[in-house]
C-alpha cells in the first residue's frame, strides 16, 4: 500500500503524518483501521527502562610510549580490554572495584558521566611487549578525547516482560526492584502500548539497519538481541512472556544525558536506563492494526520471584491497563504496583522521535534483513554437575532437644557435643525452634530455666529439595552457621552447616583438579 | 504541624512529652523515634488548639524543636519518574500523576527512608 521511500518523500516535503503509538489506539478506534492505515505514515514508539545488557566500545588512542591495555579501569570500574591494545568494552552492570561503593557507582554511571561530558579517570596496567613497552598509565579522559565511543547493547527493548511479586516472608532485592514480603507489592517493567516491539510483534518492519532513537541520538538496530525468542504463547499477536530482543548501536558522542541514566537496583547491582524509540512505517493495514494495540490488550504474567530457580511459579495473568491503575488483586488482596521503567520518559521518547520526523530531521530506513519472527528459542545452561540438593548431603543425625527441657541440660548438650546450636522438636519430631549458646547465656542472665521460654521460634530452615547453593546464599545472607533441614511436613531431617557446604565445595574442586 | 524533636542526654529520662500532652490537650502522633541514653530524635505530628503553646513548653523544658515542611526531598534532576518507590511507601505518600510524574506528599510522609534506599537513581533524600 505504501513504501518506505514514499514515506521518506513525505517527510522531506513536511507532509508525513506521524503519531505516537498511544495516539494510534484512539485514531484506529475513531476512524477505523482502513482510514487510519491510509492516513498515518509513521507510528513512533518509546521506552525508558533498566536495560542491564548494555555497554560501550571505547577507543582511547595510543599513548607515547604505547601500552597494550591489560587491566583497565574507568573511575575505578573495570572495563574489558582483551581486544587489541587500546580498545575496551565498558559494561553497564560492572560494579565498582571498591566494595564499599559497589553498585552505587558502576559501569552504567561511567557511561552517564561520559555522556554528560565529565572527565573520567583512566587507570591501566599492562604486561609490556616489545611494541607496547609501557606497563602502567594514569590519566583523565572525556568523551571528546576518545576516538570512538560506540554504545553497543547486546539485549535491549525486551518484547514484554515478567511482572514480579514475592510470596516469601522476607524482603527481596532483585533486578525487578525491591519486592516486599507476602505479596506486599508488584513491579512491572514495560511501557505497554508504547513499547517498541509490542507494536510490531512479528517484526514486519524491524530489522538490521532500522534507524531508531537511542539515548537522544539517531542509532541503529544491528540485529536481534541475545536471548531473542519467538515461540512463546501469544495473545493479540503479542508474546505473554519476555520474547523478542534487539541489539542496538549508537554514537555516544551524539547522545543526550536526558535519555540515558546510570542507576542501581539496591543490593542487586548497577544497571543502565536506556531511552529507545522505534519508528514503525505504516505500510499496510495489518501493520497499522498491530500498532493500535492498547494496554488492555497486552497480556503479561505475574511471577513469584520468591523462588530463586530458573522456572518460577506463575501467580496469574494480567495486562498493562490493570497494572497501570496502581493496584492489582491477588488472592482477594489489593496489592500496589510500581512501574520500574519510566512511562513519562517513554512518552517523551516517542514524542521527540515524532518531532524529529515531522521536522525532517529523521528519515526511515529499510532493514537489510528482518528480525526473525519464528524458530527462535532460548536454551538453558545445563551444568555438567547437576546442582546438588540438600537431601543429597550426608548429614549426621541431628542432636535434638525438646521445648520442655531445662536450660542447664541444653547447656551440657551443647558443651558435650562441642556445637553452637541445637534444633528444638516436639514429640512428633516437628521442628519448633532453635537454641544457640547465646540463647542459653541469655537465659542464665535473665534467670529463665525452661527451653521453651528462651528458644528462637522463627527459624531459618533448609528444605530437602532446595539446591545447596541456595542454602549457601542463605547462610551468607543471615550470617548464621547452620540451619535445620525439614521435609514438607516440617519434620526435622538433620542439620546443614557452613562447614558441610565448604567441605562439599572443597571436594568438588579437588575432583576438578584431579580430572 | 510536623516537627523534629531533639533531646539531650540529660532530659531523656524526664516525662516531658506526656506532661505536655496532658497540660495542653494536644494530639501528639509519633512518626519515628530513636531514643537512647545518648539522647534522642523524634519525628512527630502535633495538632490541637494549644499546639503552639505546647511547643513553647517543650522548648522551655530543654527539647529542641525544629518545625519541618519537608520530610524528604525529591531531586528533580536525578528523578526519572520510574515509579519504583510508589508501591514501597508504607503510608501511600507517593503517587503517580496523570502525566506519569512521581509526586511525594510531604504531609503524609513519615521519613522512614525505605524509598530512599530503593530508588535506582538515589533521587530521594531524607531531610535532616
Amino acid at each position: 500500500m505504501k513504501t518506505i521511500d514514499e514515506i521518506n518523500d513525505k517527510i522531506k516535503n513536511g507532509d508525513a503524518v506521524v503519531v505516537n503509538a498511544a495516539e494510534m489506539v484512539n485514531i484506529v478506534a475513531e476512524n477505523g483501521l482502513k482510514e487510519a492505515a491510509e492516513e498515518v505514515d509513521v507510528v513512533t514508539t518509546g521506552t525508558f527502562g533498566a536495560m542491564c545488557s548494555s555497554g560501550a566500545f571505547l577507543n582511547f588512542g595510543h599513548s607515547d610510549p604505547p601500552i597494550k591495555m591489560n587491566k583497565t579501569f574507568l573511575n575505578n570500574v573495570e572495563v574489558y580490554s582483551g581486544l587489541a591494545a587500546v580498545d575496551a568494552y565498558l559494561g553497564a552492570t560492572q560494579p565498582n572495584e571498591n566494595p564499599e561503593i559497589g553498585s552505587s557507582y558502576g559501569g552504567a554511571h561511567v557511561i552517564e558521566d561520559l555522556i554528560r561530558g565529565k572527565e573520567v579517570e583512566l587507570k591501566v596496567e599492562a604486561y609490556g611487549t616489545d611494541c607496547y613497552p609501557l606497563k602502567k598509565l594514569e590519566t583523565n579522559i572525556s568523551l571528546e578525547k576518545l576516538n570512538q565511543a560506540s554504545m553497543v547493547n547486546p539485549r535491549n527493548c525486551y518484547q514484554n516482560y515478567a511482572v514480579a511479586v514475592n510470596s516469601t516472608d522476607e524482603t527481596l532485592y532483585t533486578y525487578m526492584g525491591t519486592l516486599l514480603p507476602n505479596f506486599g507489592n508488584v513491579t512491572y517493567s514495560s511501557a505497554g502500548a508504547l513499547s517498541p516491539l509490542i507494536n510490531d510483534p512479528y517484526f514486519q518492519t524491524i530489522g538490521l539497519g532500522t534507524r531508531i532513537f537511542l539515548c537522544g541520538a539517531q542509532g541503529y538496530i544491528i540485529g536481534e538481541g541475545t536471548q531473542h525468542a519467538t515461540e512463546a504463547d501469544r495473545v493479540n499477536g503479542v508474546p505473554v512472556t519476555p520474547s523478542g530482543t534487539l541489539m542496538l548501536k549508537g554514537d555516544m558522542k551524539k547522545m543526550d544525558p536526558e535519555f540515558v541514566r546510570g542507576a542501581a537496583m539496591p543490593k542487586y547491582g548497577p544497571t543502565l536506563y536506556v531511552g529507545a524509540g522505534i519508528p514503525i512505517p505504516i505500510l499496510n493495514e495489518d501493520i497499522a492494526s498491530r500498532t493500535a494495540i492498547s494496554d488492555q490488550e497486552i497480556t503479561c504474567r505475574i511471577i513469584d520471584y520468591g523462588v530463586p530457580r530458573r522456572s518460577r511459579p506463575i501467580i496469574r495473568e494480567t495486562n498493562y491497563a490493570e497494572l497501570k491503575t496502581g493496584k492489582i488483586e491477588i488472592d482477594n488482596m489489593e496489592i500496589p504496583t510500581s512501574p520500574l521503567s519510566s512511562i513519562k520518559k517513554a512518552e517523551e521518547v516517542a514524542e521527540l522521535l515524532k518531532k524529529w520526523i515531522q521536522d525532517g530531521e529523521f528519515y526511515l530506513s529499510s532493514p537489510i534483513y528482518k528480525i526473525p519472527s519464528k524458530g527462535c528459542t532460548v536454551k538453558p545452561l545445563e551444568i555438567k554437575k547437576p546442582s546438588l540438593l540438600v537431601k543429597n548431603i550426608e548429614s549426621k543425625p541431628a542432636i535434638i532437644v525438646h521445648p520442655s527441657d531445662e536450660v542447664k541440660n541444653v547447656a551440657s548438650k551443647l558443651v558435650e557435643n562441642n556445637i553452637n546450636h541445637l534444633p528444638v522438636v516436639d514429640n512428633k519430631g516437628k521442628l519448633k525452634g532453635i537454641v544457640t549458646s547465646w540463647d542459653v547465656a541469655d537465659a542464665v542472665a535473665k534467670g529463665k530455666t525452661l527451653l521453651k521460654d528462651v528458644m528462637t521460634k522463627k527459624v531459618i530452615i533448609a528444605r530437602e529439595n532446595e539446591p545447596v547453593d541456595v542454602i549457601a546464599r542463605r547462610i551468607d545472607k543471615y550470617n548464621i552457621s547452620g540451619l535445620p533441614i525439614v521435609d514438607e511436613e516440617d519434620n526435622l531431617k538433620g542439620m546443614i552447616t557452613a562447614e558441610d557446604i565448604s567441605r562439599l565445595i572443597g571436594e568438588n574442586q579437588n575432583k576438578k583438579g584431579g580430572e | 504541624m510536623k516537627a523534629r524533636l531533639r533531646f539531650s542526654p540529660s532530659i531523656v529520662s524526664k516525662t516531658i512529652i506526656s506532661d505536655t500532652i496532658r497540660i495542653f490537650d494536644i494530639n501528639f502522633n509519633i512518626l519515628r523515634a530513636d531514643i537512647s541514653p545518648k539522647g534522642g530524635n523524634m519525628l512527630v505530628e502535633i495538632s490541637g488548639k494549644q499546639a503552639n503553646d505546647s511547643i513553647l513548653h517543650m522548648e522551655e523544658q530543654g527539647i529542641q524543636v525544629f518545625p519541618i515542611k519537608k520530610v524528604v526531598k525529591q531531586d528533580e534532576e536525578k528523578c526519572i519518574d520510574c515509579g519504583a518507590c510508589v508501591s514501597l511507601c508504607p503510608v501511600n505518600a507517593i503517587s503517580i500523576k496523570d502525566d506519569w510524574a512521581v509526586e511525594i506528599d510531604n504531609q503524609t510522609c513519615i521519613g522512614c527512608g525505605f524509598c530512599t534506599f530503593s530508588c535506582p537513581t538515589k533521587a530521594i533524600n531524607v531531610m535532616e
